[in-house]
């Protein structure tokens, strides 16, 4: 008799404690997230209340246009790029704190720091470091006699995208550097030492136990570090406007112009949906990789 | 040996030091630049400031209500979480502690949102923020930071949750708690460093975020910090000094806070990623 009572009471509570998060989530995420895909068939412009179904039309214009295809290069290109890097430096510093014996906290938050500014504050910052006449880039090689490497970085647009993509590393290597490090201290010292008494050299030790031990880490932060590389906005916003021309144009950066400065929300939804997808094709490789690996070990 | 160790060591912190200074200067280089005078910016802009040329804070605030957006900013950064405070960790605590069909289905329903980019469902979200009239004012951004916090909060929160023992619930439910008092007064104080980890990592999300701000909030007032910034790069362009003055006051709290809690940027961002 108690039991039962009992049971309906926590049913009541479970629907009291999980209530708001739920109808929170559905209502502002998951039935705006639902509705793009029909937002995505039709010519809506953002704010005519009559909204025009179209069928497939927008998916055929993305797969025909010029600009999209650029956008897509753009993304690409930029997105490779900085998560390439980005991991590298990140796991240089870790191995490197980790190393160290003397102020690897103090070092370990110097890296972090530029991640806690906004991609506005930092596009800002860097901007004036490129800027042709007055940046700190350009006056550092007229010093050192290199004058003629000088670059006009944003405005040129064989360097732009390379220009916002070191704003994306310095922003964001310190955020998958904390990733490695965890990995990295997770690794027994035993396993390291056992190895050094059987006359391992470091870059044996490296090679044969740390690498494979931090191959997870490896997968997470690479994966996270290209969906991150997607949905870049904020420092393209301030620094090149997606320009010059289409030079900096992205995929988001597409859909935010098509959505609110050609009022083209339908079909911004539409390009919307492509970069949901390239999201889902990234998480799935990550997963199958995390699995083949814990089969492995 | 421990000589060649030493050594070792030594040249390892003076990388250490360089790579420092390298992650370092651009920040320094704002704080610095906030200081000088506009000519002295474009006349040598790695030169440190004169003297003590605080006129380009007074300029900011004469010349924009920059107040106003500190004010909207810190606004939405509190009030969005506390909502979160109260609202994640509850779903969390029901969904580990009372296992059913509903809870585990809510589980696995909250984190295939983590994968829902924001920008893919933006425009229809802006629509239905105007029909129940969030839409211009500060609720709007709140409302919506603390729903697409739930997935991410939830998981955080349930790997916390599940290494609590139940033994100290039990003893306060034998004393006549109902399960709502049970996990106020004893479960969610239990939870410090995981709620500490949350609130860091999502305060300094909405302390910076741009695009919802930028597009949700009216244009014809302050918006927030970060939107302000980056309508001075088009306003001001002849002024740096006035926008590097309010690059500094957008970044020192954030540093302020990531020094007095630091322990908790490194927890949220291992669990985040280990288990997202």
């Amino acid at each position: 008799m108690e039991k039962v009572k009992k049971k309906s009471n926590i049913d009541k509570y479970t629907l009291l404690f999980i209530a708001p998060a739920f109808l929170l989530f559905t209502v502002f995420l998951v039935i705006p997230a639902a509705s793009s895909v029909y937002y995505s068939f039709t010519s809506w412009d953002g704010i005519n209340p009559n909204i025009n179904f179209i069928g497939l039309d927008n998916y055929r214009e993305i797969f025909k246009s010029v600009r999209f295809r650029n956008a897509l290069r753009n993304t690409i290109f930029l997105t490779v790029f900085v998560s390439l890097f980005e991991n590298a430096i990140a796991l240089g510093l870790a191995l490197l704190v980790d190393q160290i014996k003397w102020f690897s906290n103090f070092f370990r938050s110097a890296y972090y720091l530029p991640v806690l500014i906004s991609g506005i504050v930092s596009g800002f910052i860097w901007m004036t470091m490129f800027n042709y006449n007055f940046g700190v880039i350009n006056g550092l090689l007229r010093s050192i006699g290199l004058g003629n490497m000088t670059q006009d970085w944003l405005g040129n647009p064989a360097f732009a995208l390379i220009s916002v993509g070191i704003v994306l590393i310095w922003r964001g290597a310190g955020y998958y550097m904390i990733i490695y490090l965890a990995s990295l201290q997770s690794v027994s010292p035993e396993l390291l030492e056992a190895a050094s008494i059987d006359g391992a050299s470091a870059i044996q030790k490296f090679r044969r136990i740390t690498l494979p031990l931090i191959s997870g880490a490896f997968t997470i932060s690479f994966t996270l570090s290209l969906i991150n590389g997607l949905r870049v906005f904020d420092q393209i916003n301030v620094m090149t406007d997606g320009g010059p021309g289409f030079a900096t144009e992205t995929i988001v950066y597409l859909l935010f112009n098509v959505g609110f400065r050609e009022g083209r929300q339908g079909f911004g939804t539409a390009v919307g949906m492509v970069l949901f997808l390239m999201i889902i094709i990234l998480n799935t490789i990550q997963q199958k990789f995390l699995r083949s690996r814990e089969v492995e070990l | 040996m421990k000589y060649s160790n030493k050594i070792k060591n030594i040249i390892l912190i003076v990388v250490a030091m360089l790579l420092a200074v390298l992650f370092f200067y651009p920040i320094f280089l704002a704080i610095i630049s906030a200081f000088k005078t506009n000519g002295e910016i474009l006349a040598d802009p790695m030169a440190l400031p004169s003297s003590f040329h605080y006129q380009n804070f007074i300029d900011l605030f004469n010349q924009s209500d920059f107040v106003g957006a500190i004010l909207n900013t810190v606004l939405l950064t509190v009030i969005s979480l506390v909502l979160i405070i109260v609202i994640v960790p509850m779903s969390a605590y029901a969904i580990t502690r009372w296992p059913s069909k509903l809870t585990k289905f809510t589980y696995n329903y909250f984190l295939a949102g983590l994968m829902i980019p924001f920008h893919l469902y933006m425009f229809p979200l802006f629509r239905q923020l105007r029909m129940f009239g969030l839409f211009g004012n500060l609720a709007g951004p709140i409302i919506v930071y603390v729903s697409g916090s739930v997935a991410f909060g939830t998981l955080l929160y349930c790997s916390f949750i599940k290494g609590i023992p139940l033994e100290i619930e039990e003893a306060a439910r034998i004393d006549g708690c109902n399960p709502f008092q049970v996990f106020w007064k004893i479960t969610f104080p239990l939870l410090g460093p995981c709620t500490g980890s949350l609130v860091i990592l999502n305060g300094l999300g909405i302390w910076n975020d741009f695009l919802m701000p930028f597009l949700v909030l009216p244009s014809n007032r302050p918006r927030t910090i970060t939107v302000e910034i980056a309508s001075f790069v088009g306003q001001f362009t002849a002024r740096w000094d006035i926008v590097f003055a309010a690059t500094v006051i957008s970044i020192i709290p954030a540093i302020i806070i990531f020094c007095a809690f630091q322990k908790h940027f490194v927890k949220g961002i291992t669990v985040g990623a280990t288990k997202g």
